[in-house]
This record gives C-alpha cells, structure tokens and sequence, in this order.
C-alpha cells in the first residue's frame, strides 16, 4: 500500500482534528470552505426567470442551471410584485415534473381499444397530419362547430387561437362551470365586472377578513396566502364560515361551523343586521346602488334566529359577526370564493356575497376589493377569424350567463353524449383532465366513446390519455416559451414571461409550435404569421415599451399606471344595465330568476350517510401533481375527515382505511380516516384529485379515494350552467359491511331511480345572450 | 461574533409545506426523511369548541447541545456563530446523536448513511443569502438573524416580543428556534411538541466510560502505522505518489 504525500497529510489531520474533538474540546469557529458538500448554490452557472405553472397562480420563479442544462433547483422571483421571491411546496417542487419519468415522451397513436392504452409511437409529422385530416373532414362533413376544444392555462392559448381560426364556437374550460363561474356571475350581475383572478382583495388595508369556503392556507396560492398572513400579523381580524376547521378558521376570531348548504340563510341574517340596525355604509348606497328599498324589505323577516334554526348557528354569532363587519366597514374583505360550484344555486349565493359586499362599501374602496387595471399589450396580427355557429354547450343560452369566452364544460359534454342540439365528433383536450375534474365521468366517457376524434395534449398520461386516438407530449412550462402572462387584478399590474429553463425532453414540443404546425396543415397560416416565438413575445412587449431581451433578466415588467380604487370626487359609472350596483337586479327578474337571493333549502343527508365535501392540499394541485416524486413524497393519499363525536358512535378510528359508497352505489377506493373535532358532524372532507386510474402513473396509481368519481350527480345552476358537487352522499363501508347508526337503511334503490344526470334536459330558448363572446380570462 | 437564531411565528404560518420542500430541494433530503418538517391542522377540543395550530420545526442549535458529546467521532460540533454542525468527513452513521437530540432533528441519510440535519443553510449564509425555508415561506412566518444584534429582527422578536422557547422538564437546553403564537397555539405545542428526553443509549454510555479511550488509542495507532509506511516508503527512495 503506497499513499500520496496529500492523502497522509490530510489523514494526519483528521486524526489529529478527530483526537482534539475526542478528547472532549468542542471546536469552534471551524469553517470548512468546501463544506457542506455539494450544495447546489456552488454548482449554479445560471439563474433563469420564469412563471411557474405548478397550478394557475402563475408566481414568479427563477431556475438554477448548472453547466449541463440541468435544473437544480427553482427559487421564487424576488422580483414578483405579488409573490416577492416565495414559493409554495409545489412550485419548489417543480423539476420533478420535468424530469418525472412517467411523462408522455413521444407522440402517440391508439392501435388497441379506446381505454386499453395501446399505443405505437408515431413522428409528430404522422401525428399532426392524421390530426389535420381527421379535423377537415369533420368540418366538411359536419362543420367546425363539430370540433370541441377543452383548453386550460396560458400553454393552451395558441391551439385556442387556432381553433377560433377553425371555427368552432365550442370552447371550453372547467374554470367557469366547476369553479369560479357562478361566482363572477353573480358579482357581475351586482358590480358589471366579475371578479377575476388573481382576486383583486386588498388584504394589506383590510380591517375585517371574511371567507366564506375560502380555506387559505390549505388552497396556497402564494401571493394571496402572504397578503393574508400579513394581514394577520397587522391585526386585521377573521371571520371564517366553513363546515370544517380549516387552517383559516384555526386563526379566525370567529369560527363559523355552519351546516352545509345553508350560507346563503347566513348571509341574509347578515344583510338584515346590518340594514335594520343602521350599520351598512348609507352613503355609498344612496350614491351608487339601486334597489335597496326592494332589498330592505326583502330581508325584513331574515333575523339572526331565522337562519340560526337553519344553519345551526348561534343567533348571537350571527349578530355578533355581523356587527364586527358593521364596525369596520368599509375596510373589509369579503373573500368572493374560488370554487364556488356547490349546490347549484351558487350564482344567487355569490349575489348574496356580493351584495353584502355593497352595503359595506368595500367593492372599489381600499380594504375591500380593488379595481383591475388594463394592460396595453397588443395582439399579433391575424386573420380574421370565421364567424362560429351556435354554441352547443348552453353558454348564453340555456344558460343565459354562462360565460361564452369559458364556456360550459358539462354543457359541451352533454351535447356530445346526447347528440343534441347538434353532433360533436371531436375534442381535444389541452391541459386539461376531463376525468378527474368534471363531475360524472362515467358520462364523459360514453361521450368520449361517440367521438370520431379524441386528442389528448399533455405532459403526464392521465386517465384521459387511455382513451386518446392520439397523444401529443408537450413540453412543461420549464422547457418553453408561451404567451404573455398579463396580470390585470394586481395594484400595480404586471406583465410576466415564461421562458425556457432547460430544453425540452425527449420529444416533447411546446404549445406555440404545436398549434402553428398544425395550422400549417390546416391551411389557417394566416393566424401563424409571426415566424419565432420570440418575433410574437416582442410585438406583444412593445405595448409596454419592452422587447423580449429586455425583460428576459428580471422575468417581470411593471406596468405602473394602475388605479385600484374608484375616484369618489367623480361621477362613476358601474357596467351594469343601470350603471348602478344592482341590489335588485332586473335583468334577473326578466329572465325570470329572483331578482334578489332567496334560501332555498338543499336536500337533507339522509339518515346514516354524510355529504361528502371536498377541497385542497398546499402539496397537491388539482388532480394534476399527484405523481410528483416529492410531492406524492409528502402526501401519497388523500385522507377522509370525520368527527370524532360520529367515528366514536360509529366505532371507527383514526388511521383505519374505509371505502365509501355514495347514494348511486357507486364504490371509492380505500380511503384513511383523520378523525378529528374539526368538522361538522353531517360531512365528511377529502382533499380532490386522488385515486388516479392511469396504471402509467406509476406513483399515484391507485393511491387514495377519488372525489370526482363518488360525484355521479350534480345540481346544475341555471343562472350560469355550473355543477353543483356537494349534493353527492357517502355512507362508509369498513371491511365490506356498511357502518351506520341503527335504523339507518341505504338509499341507494331509491336513488337508483334518479336518472336525472343522465336524461337529456328541456332546452329553454331566451332571447338574446346576457354575456358577451369572447372574454378570455384566466382559468383555475 | 454572530449568535444565529431563527423565529418562526405560528400566528402566520398555515402549515403549507413550501419550507420544507425548498429544504428538501436545497439538500437533496431524501423523501422520508427531513431536516425541517410541518404538521398542518393539529386541532384539539370538541367540536364546535375547538383550537389548533400548524407545527414547524427543525434542529434548533441548541445552546448545550445534547447530541455533540455523545458522538464518538466529534462529526458533530458547535461554530461560535451557534450553528451546530456534521462533518460527514467524520461521521460513522452510528446515530448516537440521533438518539440525543431531544427534538428528533437528525436523522440517517440512507444514500451515505451520514448524519444529516438542518444546519441553518450555513452555505447560503456564506453566500449572502437567508435559509432556503426563510425565503420561500408562504406566510413571511420565519425569521432568521443574530440574536446578538439589537437591529435583528429575531432580536426584536426573541427580546421585545417575548417569543418563546420550546423548552421542558424533559430537556432545557437553550433552543434557538424561538416561536411566536397565540397561547392557545403553544398550549398545544407544549402538548404535543414538547422535547423528549435526550437518549443516550447504553452503547453511547459504554463509550463515553470504557470505549473512549481505546478508540482514541487506536485511531492514534492507526495514523502512527500510516506513518511508519509512509516514512519507510520515502526512505526506500519511493516517490510519494501525488494525486
């Protein structure tokens, strides 16, 4: 054995180093220059500004490269007005989309059954010619309306472009009718603007939080979550109305256990309050609102003991929580809610919401909601777009204000299913998981089954892709460019840039190309007339005096020119049919809905059975994240919520895994049970997105309950077309027996009978549409 | 000379987890194991009647800290600056330290079966930059500075604000992970986050008594054989191979 002259001083030196510290010295000050080992920092050559797109918040990110191209890791854009450098769990999170295994690598043709997942892999030039063909001769033959685009996020917004260019009128995203889309009804049926995203709430002057469902914390959106901690820290007060304890209600002062599906009784007790005891903002009424006479009247018989019978509330919380709103008004935040697609009468609850919002004053005044500002970013020039056919979804129409720049996702699923008012024989579906995030997806299937094309584009291979004819793998938001993030609901908005970070793997291929090769094909260039992604990103900077270049080190321009809140020294002018906030709405009136919220009782849980809600985790987003190596890491599977009163009557335990059966026998996954004081004793909770059923997901597969696959059934609203989801009921099956307390019987035969989802509905006709075409707007 | 310290200010945190993965992200901590770690939700009471808080912790630098005797190797030590700290060059994995701390905030990495734990992001530090978990919380609910700085913010926190160290009969040893919370939050960490005893397994007795001495006499045997050979070798007109 032979040793270098390097090696035996260094040996001398740790046996000297380690017979100082054995003999009981502590050595201080000892700093290693090259220790720890590794840290990632030291490997770093570049730090990359980008937009994350672990969910649709879009905060800023900056991707550390080493000298390979390889991601190390991503840190928060300090530069980012709303996030200032942070990140959540998921956007730290990442690179492991990027370099997760299982990822859809090559294009991709179906050669077995649809749902057999037998593909070969073709050349994207097979891929986009079969798909181009196929497209022509379905518009041929049945026009371009026969194509329906299921779209999310600003990745998807060039194949948008195209299929506008295409022709079809049927756009849609499950962002309006299972999410947020009641709610911007009903605050623009009250203000004349929805609320948009991110929610313009001026937390950092607000005296007086209110969330309503709203479970900040659990739902991290990264700046909202900050402005809201910060909030806190200021000592700006909280109500929070939730069923369960959520992390918000654990820091509200006051927690409000209410029964499911009762809010709307909550918040006309409040109205009632607050008007019959002189507390709401006299001025900003008389000035700006119409109806309140009609209002006052109508909430005459609504007292805090009215709605504490329904919703189980104390009738001195009510009081009490209303008064605190009277105290600070106009200072208070009334959290409008995300995903709002409840019961089915949520676009009346959002009413109510915002509504109550009015009286305080707070809508355009700071502490309340803020204004958005415009953003002058101009449009690549393009041709001119064919004037579509009718919409097959319902979006202003059956549902006179569905959004027709979102559309109605169960809308274009049905008309598919049933043929009617026209065929659809193709979708594609970008972004999007139709499986897992609109309800009743036995239904979408047998859809799916009546399509002459189905394509899916995406990253991971999700349930969907098992039933695709072709499988097109785009490049993650790491690997591209894509088109301007602009920020309109931010105090000084914003324009921000995704850029790539690394190359693309494998043969993965970002949207902008995707959309403009297959426009090639389709004879629409004329809408692809910019020749790099880059020429398009310069033309659309040059609104804010940029080009790419120059924003490509920071990631983010500023765009200062925004006024939050109305200028009260001037006449203002609200977009409403009146130019007023409308307390009253007329427009509902002729349509033939209440003009003002009413209660409406949702059905009771049947004895023995729990209604089953829903929600989220800081570590998942949507059903999307789930087969994220870290993020399965920190939560493999969802768990169940249950009271502990009911699991010890029922004798269950915390840790044991179930199975739930809903009211149409319809059988969940194994589920673990979180027993816990903090949830309403008639619900139960799991986190959505689990039980994914693609055996490609080699992580995610299989693990926990699917919240979305125990929905067999929803309440449609009619105002906007949204599904309703918490009408759905469980009862809990532990080692094959149904656990329920005596008596209870299961309600399955008679809800065997229910075929409602399932029956094709009357089409009403209304005159004229009460929303505008072609708002696009940020989806969730 | 600094005295690191961090504050963590449950008021704010709401238990998302974004620390832990930039953390684990930073340090390439393998899943199942953590350097930091959260626990979201932890509610007590009766329902409607009901409280609760996230929970973060971490190692907490500890100003007698407990797991730096026990180590037979001295990997484990303490800078003058507060940070505790593992030479991996020297750990053996035995996990006595492990054992010790009475926060449970070292564990064995399974890729080098070497102790590892958070060690304040000593490197960023040197860089300029805060901890990896400081930047990127959600909530601005972690604080990271000199203790012995009075324009610190921990300073302000630790000395002007009273937050508060998760100290108990089981071990009192200086934490220097300090919290700020509601008392019905550090109710329920005391309850339910409060220190164990420090372990020191009978082996780690043995050593501290008997084996202590015998290993410090072979590992000076050890270099004293290499040296031998190393001598022999340069006498023998052997060039000392450089590396």
């Amino acid at each position: 054995m032979s040793i270098s002259r390097r090696e035996f001083i260094k040996r001398g030196a740790l046996t000297a180093g380690a017979l100082t510290i054995l003999s009981g010295t502590t050595v201080k000050g000892l700093n290693k220059k090259n220790f720890p080992k590794g840290w990632k920092g030291r490997q770093r050559v570049k730090e990359i500004p980008s937009i994350c797109e672990m969910c649709f918040w879009r905060c800023g990110i900056l991707g550390n490269v080493d000298k390979h191209g390889k991601l190390l890791k991503i840190d928060g854009n300090p530069n980012h007005p709303l996030t200032e450098g942070r990140l959540c769990a998921r956007g730290n999170a990442g690179h492991k989309l990027a370099y997760d295994p299982d990822r859809l690598k090559y294009p991709l043709m179906r050669v077995g059954k649809r749902g057999e997942g037998k593909f070969k892999r073709v050349s994207w030039d097979e891929a986009l010619d079969f798909m181009a063909e196929k497209l022509k001769k379905i518009k041929a033959e049945y026009g371009a309306e026969a194509v329906g685009f299921f779209p999310h996020g600003i990745q998807a917004r060039f194949f948008e472009h195209l299929m506008k260019g295409f022709g079809t009128p049927n756009i849609v995203e499950p962002a309006f009718a299972q999410c947020r889309g009641s709610r911007d009804v009903g605050y623009k049926l009250t203000f004349g603007n929805s609320v948009g995203s991110p929610e313009p709430l001026d937390f950092e002057n607000t005296d007086l939080m209110v969330f309503i469902g709203t479970h900040i914390g659990e739902n991290v959106f990264t700046g909202q979550n900050l402005q809201f901690a910060n909030a806190i820290e200021r000592g700006a007060k909280l109500i929070v109305v939730d069923p369960r304890f959520s992390v918000a209600a654990a820091k509200a002062d006051y927690w409000l256990p209410i029964k499911p599906g009762t809010d709307t009784a909550l918040l006309l007790a409040w109205m009632h309050v607050l008007i019959y005891e002189n507390r709401y903002d006299k001025e900003y009424i008389r000035k700006y609102a119409i109806g309140f006479d009609q209002l006052k009247k109508h909430v005459k018989d609504f007292t805090p003991e009215w709605a504490s019978k329904i919703t189980g509330l104390p009738a001195s919380l009510i009081l009490d929580t209303a008064r605190e709103m009277g105290k600070y008004y106009p200072k208070v935040g009334i959290h409008p809610g995300r995903h709002v697609a409840w019961y089915g009468n949520d676009s009346q609850r959002a009413r109510a919401m915002a509504i109550l919002t009015a009286l305080l004053g707070s809508y355009g005044r700071p502490g309340g909601i803020y204004l958005s500002s415009k953003i002058p970013a101009p449009k690549y020039p393009s041709g001119k777009n064919p004037k579509p056919g009718p919409r097959a979804d319902g979006a202003g129409t059956v549902y006179p204000f569905g959004s027709r720049g979102l559309g109605i996702t169960n809308g274009l699923i049905d008309a598919t299913y049933d043929e009617d008012p026209y065929p659809i024989k193709a979708w594609i579906v970008y972004s999007q998981n139709v499986l897992q995030s609109i309800p009743d997806p036995w239904k979408t299937k047998e859809a799916i089954d009546k399509l002459d094309l189905f394509v899916v584009v995406d990253i991971m291979p999700m349930e969907q892709y098992l039933y695709a004819d072709l499988v097109l793998p785009e490049a993650t938001y790491l690997e591209r460019y894509d088109d301007l993030y602009t920020v309109k609901n931010a105090k000084k908005p914003f324009a921000a840039i995704r850029q790539p970070i690394i190359d693309p793997l494998y043969e993965a291929k970002p949207g902008w190309w995707i959309a403009k090769e297959t426009a090639k094909r389709l004879g629409l260039e004329e809408h692809f007339q910019w020749e790099t992604i880059e020429e398009y990103l310069d033309y659309r900077l040059s609104g804010l005096g940029k080009t790419l270049q120059q924003v490509q080190a920071k990631g983010i321009v500023v765009y200062d020119k925004g006024t939050p809140y109305y200028d009260f020294s001037k006449p203002i002018h609200f977009k409403t049919r009146s130019g007023k906030i409308e307390l009253y709405s007329q427009t509902l009136k002729d349509y033939g809905f209440d003009p003002m919220p009413v209660y409406e009782p949702v059905e009771e849980v049947p004895k023995g059975y729990f209604r089953l809600t829903y929600g989220r985790s800081p570590v998942h987003s949507f059903a999307r994240s789930q087969n994220n190596e870290i993020l399965h890491g920190y939560m493999p599977e969802n768990e169940l919520w249950i009271n502990s009163t009911v699991a010890n009557q029922l004798g269950l335990s915390d840790g044991e895994y179930v199975r739930l059966e809903n009211q149409d026998g319809i059988l969940s996954n194994n589920i673990r049970l979180k027993v816990t004081p903090g949830i309403h004793p008639e619900a139960v909770f799991m986190v959505h997105g689990f039980d994914q059923k693609s055996p490609a997901l080699r992580l995610a597969y299989k693990h926990g309950a699917s919240d979305n696959y125990l929905m067999s059934r929803v309440n449609i609203d009619p105002l906007s077309g949204g599904t309703g989801m918490r009408v759905n009921f469980v009862r809990i099956i532990k080692n094959g027996q149904p656990v329920m307390v005596s008596g209870a019987e299961s309600i399955v035969p008679k809800f065997k009978k229910n075929t409602k989802t399932r029956t094709p509905k009357k089409r009403i006709v209304v005159p004229q549409a009460a929303t505008e075409a072609g708002e696009s707007e940020e989806g969730c | 000379m600094a005295r690191y310290a961090m504050v963590i200010d449950l008021r704010k945190c709401v238990g998302c987890d974004a620390c832990t993965v930039a953390c684990r992200t930073e340090w390439d901590v393998p899943i199942g194991h953590a350097r930091t770690w959260v626990e979201q939700s932890v509610t007590v009471g009766e329902f409607p009647n009901v409280s609760g808080t996230n929970w973060v912790a971490q190692c907490n630098h500890c100003d007698e800290p407990s797991c730096i005797e026990p180590c037979p190797t001295g990997a484990t030590f303490q800078l003058k600056n507060g940070i505790v700290k593992v030479d991996t060059d020297l750990c053996i994995g035995c996990g006595y330290c492990v054992e010790a701390c009475p926060y449970d905030a070292r564990y064995i990495n399974p890729l080098t079966n070497k102790v590892d734990k958070c060690d304040f992001c000593e490197a960023r530090l040197e860089e300029g930059l805060q901890p990896a978990c400081v930047t990127t919380c959600t909530g601005d609910a972690k604080f990271f500075g000199d203790l012995e700085d009075p324009n610190s913010e921990v300073y302000k926190k630790v000395y002007e604000e009273g937050a508060w160290r998760n100290e108990n009969d089981n071990a009192a040893i200086g934490p220097n992970v300090y919290y700020l919370g509601t008392p019905e939050q550090l109710e329920i960490v005391k309850e339910k986050f409060g220190p164990r005893e420090p372990r020191l397994l009978p082996p780690a007795q043995a050593w501290k008594n008997i084996l202590k001495p015998v290993v410090l006499t072979a590992i000076g045997a050890t270099f004293a054989g290499q040296a031998v050979a190393f001598f022999n070798q340069l006498r023998k007109g052997e060039e000392p191979i450089d590396d």
